[in-house]
């Protein structure tokens, strides 16, 4: 090597002075001299190297961002409670998936047979409920117990899990309910559904919530079901503005009974 | 040795199982040891003081505060670390992405000094050769000490291990040891295990729990002293006694009443543990 940065050129490389075409220089150069690469190594404070090193480090270390975390993060929720919020199982490929294929079945059915339509109301209120239950729990969530003796509230978790799998799942009924033959019809599995969310949040400070979101779906669907399949007028029921009226008093109760829950507050007031 | 945590005439039945029945104790700082069969109720116990279960009757108080009310409770979280005794683990999580989640969870919210913390911790229980890779790809001891690793994110001033050396190997349990030591100073560990030389080695007390009562609670020494004039070797086996195993040299060591002139020798803190949970245990105990 015939020539070594000089050592003014060190110092300002070293602070981070230097920038663009020269910075560029000396680090090419540096790279290939032991002797100027100790004389910057020497220059550098050891605070500097730290927070460098540092840097690097979260570069290497950053946790794998996976496809739904990302979505969350783009609808404006945190980094942190994104990453907790995306490995409910009901927000997973699988899931989803599942679901999907319920409501294409409902949807298929609407399309085949006259009154099918029923079918369709009958299901696309309980697929929110059911995804709200495959977003946390003992059997659901590896490290529930963990989390459980964590002081991030559980309320919270529920809250945000239950928001995200309600948020996906009811796009993808809202999505299916494009593809139901009954003009407006089909919208009143909406009440509904809200009633039957908010009942499941009650429901789930006495059970887990899997358990209640099972209980509260099996209740509502079945004895329909059995009426279905009895050639019973379920259609009329469902879109009976009684029906539709006690599923808006039943939501705006529960939604009511939930906000003065003090753990549901204490886990609203906080801002992360 | 300051109070830490302290349970009292506490009871939890699941059907028709009484897995605790009025145990009552006080764990100090240092490290405390938790003994007994299987079924004894340490788990259930270890789940109450970690803020998971609640009993159906008596007192517990960790720091000074009250589980059973939701303020507290957090506050008892927050110096809390607990490591299960079967810990979960996310599908598809590497070890880094695991004990990063747990620090989200333990109200970690800077991102770089919570990546900090993970790197420390991951360093400490020496996983920092495999932080990149897939927690279900590793072993079972591997997995063990990863959730080794969270329990010990923010330095918890109370920390619960249920079973923790269960899968380890010899050089892993040494260097669980001093991990263990070290966390015990100036703070309180309670660690449940069937290992009585674990307990030997590391605890400063030790409670013994057998059908959700506890037996004993006293210095290691103190269990070895339970045993005191009640253990010999013999050239060969003598009905008197209540438990006999061949050793290693070939003699046999028998536990309980000795007869004349026997070879009495010095306790082990297994010995006592066997006596008291025997089923002469009360007898022993008195």
């Amino acid at each position: 090597m015939s020539w070594h940065v000089s050592g003014q050129l060190v110092t300002s490389y070293a602070t981070g002075e230097l920038q663009g075409a020269r910075a560029a220089s000396v680090e090419a150069h540096v790279m290939t001299c032991a002797i100027c690469r100790s004389a910057v190594n020497a220059e550098v404070a050891p605070e500097r190297m730290h927070g460098i090193w540092s840097a690097v480090e979260d570069q290497v270390d950053a946790p794998r961002r996976r496809w739904n975390e990302r979505v969350l993060t783009l609808f404006g929720m945190s980094e942190s409670d994104a990453r907790l919020v995306s490995v409910a199982p009901s927000l997973h490929a699988s899931w989803l998936l599942s679901l999907a294929a319920v409501l294409a079945f409902a949807v298929w059915a609407s399309n085949s047979r006259s009154g099918g339509t029923t079918l369709f109301l009958i299901l696309a209120p309980i697929v929110p409920v059911l995804a709200v239950g495959g977003s946390y729990g003992r059997w659901i969530d590896p490290t529930f117990e963990v989390s459980v003796a964590s002081p991030y509230p559980t309320m919270r978790l529920v809250l945000l899990r239950s928001t995200a799998v309600v948020a996906a799942s009811g796009v993808l009924a809202l999505v299916a309910s494009l593809f139901v033959p009954s003009g407006g019809d089909v919208a009143a599995w909406l009440l509904p559904c809200l009633a039957l969310l908010s009942i499941t949040l009650v429901v789930s400070r006495w059970f887990t919530l899997p358990l209640a979101a099972a209980g509260v779906a099996a209740v509502y669907a079945l004895p329909l079901l059995v009426a279905l399949a009895n050639h019973r007028d379920v259609a009329h029921l469902l879109l009976s503005a009684s029906l539709q009226w006690a599923a808006l008093v039943l939501a705006v109760g529960c939604i009511a009974l939930l906000t003065h829950d003090p753990m549901l507050r204490s886990a609203l007031r906080r801002n992360r | 040795m300051t109070t830490a945590a302290t349970v009292s005439e506490v009871r939890r039945r699941f059907g028709r199982t009484q897995a605790l029945d009025g145990a009552t104790f006080e764990i100090g700082t240092g490290v405390t040891g938790l003994l007994g069969p299987n079924g004894a109720g340490k788990t259930t116990l270890l789940r109450i003081l970690a803020t998971v279960a609640a009993p159906d009757s008596g007192a517990v108080s960790v720091f000074g505060r009250d589980p059973s009310v939701a303020g507290q409770r957090v506050e008892i979280r927050r110096r809390l670390g607990y490591l299960p005794q079967d810990p979960g683990f996310q599908r598809g999580f590497s070890v880094f992405e695991f004990i990063d989640y747990v620090a989200i969870l333990k109200e970690m919210t800077d991102r770089h000094q919570r990546h900090a913390e993970v790197r420390r911790v991951i360093e400490a229980v020496d996983l920092t050769s495999v932080s990149g890779k897939r927690v279900r790809a590793l072993s079972g001891g591997m997995r063990r000490r990863v959730a080794l690793a969270a329990s010990l994110l923010g330095e918890p001033q109370f920390l619960v291990l249920d079973e923790p050396t269960a899968g380890l190997d010899p050089e892993q349990r040494l260097r669980f040891r001093e991990l263990v030591s070290r966390a015990g100073e100036g703070r309180a560990v309670l660690l449940s295990t069937h290992q009585t030389e674990d307990v030997a080695a590391l605890c400063q007390d030790v409670v013994v729990l057998d059908k959700g009562r506890v037996l004993f609670q006293g210095t290691p020494s103190d269990l070895s002293a339970v045993a005191a004039g009640r253990v010999w070797l013999a050239d060969e086996r003598v009905g008197s006694a209540e438990l006999v195993w061949r050793t290693g040299e070939g003699r046999f060591r028998h536990l309980g009443t000795p007869p004349n002139r026997a070879e009495l020798v010095e306790p082990t803190l297994e010995d006592g543990y066997l006596l008291l949970v025997g089923r002469f245990g009360e007898e022993a105990a008195a």
